[in-house]
């Protein structure tokens, strides 16, 4: 299998591989019928496994399509064409040799496995978008905006979060396919639920004893979660968040409650609510599929190889020498 | 609501999910108006996240050897593909093509690096489930 | 707990004694602790677990000693090397005569090479003794250590053993039953790394084999063989209990520590006039 997916890089058609997947009944956003999924030792779901959570689905709904919520099937099928088709293109441009770039064909960084949905956006529902931002969310971010700007390149606290090596917006929660090295492991111990994601090797372990959250002046970059089960299903809530988190715009009043239930024997279902009374005037709700994979999680360490970092900057402070020189 | 089937997609697939130059401001570090093409000796492939960097001694028309790092991908899904620390090994002749470092120093990006014949890096033919690494799934 | 041979004592009570197993007189005895079991049967060792002793700042035994110069005048007795005892067997490190010197030459430069510094993940067996708990989440397939510090975590496999495609920080970690411990082997770990705050080092040719053994409910001994021929004459070990939070609603708080180190990475790189304190950084 991986000398074929090694000769298709970049240029590939798309290949679908079926999985003989179990029957399964019409699936509900909150339920799965009709398929009974193993417990661990300790009697509850077993939700263990090394997982993609690569998507080919959106976040959000493309506007053309207005309140379709789902493909046909035939469409399904074209929209998957449609998508190796515009792969090719993008990685086409990837390589104009204008292009400051590396070759993420190279690294199997474009290889991905995934589970294909016929759903038009991760987001649901009839709008499949999420709601716009508040006045008073809009005017929090022109603020930061402004504040930031012309500043960027001044020092590290300037930089992203992810370009620092702190956290990768991917991480969550909600939990988002980072484009590639899209891998997390669950693993379970009595009354705990570890989910640890490759990118960048953050673990969040989550209680399920039902204790309270943290007290509310204890603010962490990823949130505090908390977990319980609804019968095969885990719910997670998470509050705490910092203001320096900003999922999506979002402000530190962040309310996150995931959901993951297992499917079949390879695929999770992970659904999420997000709600921000500063930010969206409703909450918003998406839904992707997990897919098990044969490897393990491989060590993403972020911060011991961050190289990138202090050559931006010297880059930049080069680029401000050069200014400086030519203006004499 | 539908039912959905999971078919596993192998090969080049639409990226969605986050841009995958969104963690690093390349244009920042690397300078497109310093396009470079180098052929030099792998001294040292770091094989390291969030990227690799290969190592490599340049030896210029005057005999005098530079010292070069050349930034390429996350090495994660080549361990998935099989490939190991030994896949590039010390001593293989490689040609680069890429962009130097804004700051001029001996740093470059690597958007297209092949060995010496023109073969690409990386199309060996490791099998799966060497070194405990197992293929996607079928 | 001993028993008093009393000649008058009747047999029969004699006879009872000795069926109750306890120890005949003189003797001391104690059946080894048997854990708990997890629902699949193995010794639990589930749980949020910390050292307590100053390993961290030097494996080996040593009087209290000074801050390092660079720091001295300004952290004073806070950033003293606190005294220990010592965890290693036999007292001293074997280090090759060659080797000794660069532990030496570490020692002199700890604040400026210690990877702790740059929040870099501190590998094993350091990750276990450094002062903030870990959480041992155990299943059937595999046992996750995850380590407050930096998000440290690794995975135990305990199924058959695999091998790591390349080095790692966190290494790679093979583990097995036997008996009452938990057995891990660690291989693959990059070289930059240190045991301790003193310069205490190894090699990419670093091996590590662990066991951790419950001693009682809410604790556990943790032991670490260390094999590295580039570095030491023989392979040698360290030992030390490892202490239960027992505490009502114990957790791994979040320890992000990269927005710490990074003056020290990158602080020279700063546009000049401007300063971490007033960088007005409201985003991202």
């Amino acid at each position: 299998m991986s000398q074929r997916v090694v000769a298709f890089l970049f240029f590939a058609a798309l290949i679908a591989v079926v999985l003989v997947p179990p029957p399964l009944a019409a699936q509900t956003a909150n339920a799965v019928k009709s398929w009974t999924p193993p417990k661990t030792a300790d009697g509850v779901p077993d939700l263990q496994g090394v997982y993609s959570n690569a998507t080919t689905v959106p976040l959000e709904r493309p506007k053309n399509l207005g309140s379709k919520e789902f493909y046909t099937e035939q469409e399904t099928a074209e929209k998957a064409k449609a998508d190796a088709a515009a792969a090719a293109a993008r990685a086409a441009r990837d390589a104009d040799p204008n292009t400051v770039h590396y070759d993420l064909g190279q690294f199997g960084l474009d290889q991905r496995v995934t589970a294909v949905s016929n759903r038009t956006s991760q987001v649901i529902g009839s709008e499949g978008t999420i709601p716009p931002l508040l006045p008073e969310a809009q005017a929090r971010i022109a603020a930061k905006n402004a504040a930031m700007r012309g500043h960027n390149f001044d020092d590290v606290q300037h930089r992203s979060l992810s370009e620092r090596c702190i956290m990768w917006p991917n991480e969550g929660p909600p939990m988002l396919s980072p484009g590639y090295n899209s891998d997390l492991q669950i693993v379970q111990g009595p009354g705990y639920v570890a989910i640890m994601q490759e990118m960048i090797h953050d673990t969040r372990i989550i209680p399920t004893d039902g204790r309270p959250h943290l007290p509310e002046n204890i603010r962490v970059l990823m949130g505090d979660s908390r977990g319980h089960w609804e019968g095969n299903t885990l719910v997670i809530d998470t509050t705490n968040f910092t203001d320096r988190t900003a999922f999506r715009n979002s402000g530190e009043n962040l309310h996150v409650i995931e959901r993951l239930t297992r499917t079949s024997d390879k695929t999770l279902l992970y659904q999420f609510t997000v709600d921000d009374p500063k930010t969206w005037a409703k909450p918003w709700s998406a839904e992707v599929t997990w897919v098990g994979i044969n490897n393990p999680i491989y060590e993403y360490a972020c911060q011991e190889g961050n190289y990138g970092l202090p050559n931006i900057l010297s880059g930049q402070r080069a680029a401000e020498k050069e200014q400086a020189n030519a203006a004499k | 609501m539908r039912a959905m089937s999971a078919l596993l997609i192998a090969g080049a697939a639409l990226l969605t999910g986050l841009p995958a130059w969104a963690h690093h401001a390349f244009a920042q570090e690397f300078d497109e108006k310093r396009p470079i093409k180098l052929q030099g000796t792998v001294t040292k492939w770091e094989v390291i996240n969030p990227h690799s960097w290969i190592h490599l001694d340049v030896k210029g028309p005057d005999g005098k050897v530079t010292s070069w790092m050349i930034e390429g991908g996350s090495p994660n899904a080549l361990f998935r593909q099989g490939f190991t620390k030994d896949s590039l090994p010390t001593g293989s002749e490689i040609v680069v093509e890429g962009f130097q470092a804004k700051d001029g120093s001996t740093r470059g990006v690597g958007s297209n690096v092949v060995f010496k014949d023109g073969r690409k890096l990386f199309l060996s033919n490791n099998t799966p489930g060497q070194n405990g690494a197992a293929a996607p799934e079928n | 707990m001993q028993t008093r041979f009393h000649p008058f004592m009747p047999a029969a009570a004699l006879a009872a004694l000795a069926l109750a197993g306890f120890p005949a007189l003189g003797q001391q005895a104690q059946a080894p602790y048997r854990a708990p079991r997890t629902a699949d049967g193995k010794p639990n060792l589930n749980g949020i677990w910390q050292a307590m002793n100053n390993a961290n700042w030097d494996l080996e035994g040593h009087a209290a000693g000074m801050p390092a110069k660079e720091v001295v005048g300004i952290l004073g007795a806070q950033f003293a090397t606190p005294p220990d005892l010592g965890v290693v067997d036999g007292g001293s490190i074997p280090y090759l005569p060659a080797a000794l010197q660069k532990r030496k030459d570490n020692f002199a430069s700890r604040v400026k090479l210690d990877p702790e510094v740059k929040c870099y993940m501190p590998g094993v067996p350091r990750a276990t003794y450094m002062p903030y708990p870990f959480q041992i989440v155990q299943s059937t397939q595999n046992v996750m250590f995850v380590y407050e510090y930096a998000g440290s975590v690794r995975v135990v496999n305990m199924a058959a053993p695999t091998k790591a495609p390349a080095d790692s920080w966190m290494g790679w970690s093979n583990g097995k039953w036997d008996g009452e411990s938990l057995v891990v082997d660690v291989t693959s770990q990059i070289e930059d790394t240190w045991f301790d705050r003193s310069g205490d080092y190894h090699s990419d040719a670093l091996h590590v084999v662990e066991r951790y053994t419950p001693r009682s409910p809410d604790t556990m001994m943790y032991e670490a063989t260390i094999e590295d021929p580039k570095v030491f004459s023989r392979p040698w070990k360290i030992s030390m209990p490892l202490y239960r939070h027992v505490e009502k609603n114990a957790q791994l708080m979040e320890f992000k520590c990269v927005e710490f180190a990074e003056e020290v990475l990158y602080g020279h790189l700063r546009k000049p006039g401007t300063d971490p304190y007033t960088s007005t950084n409201p985003n991202k």
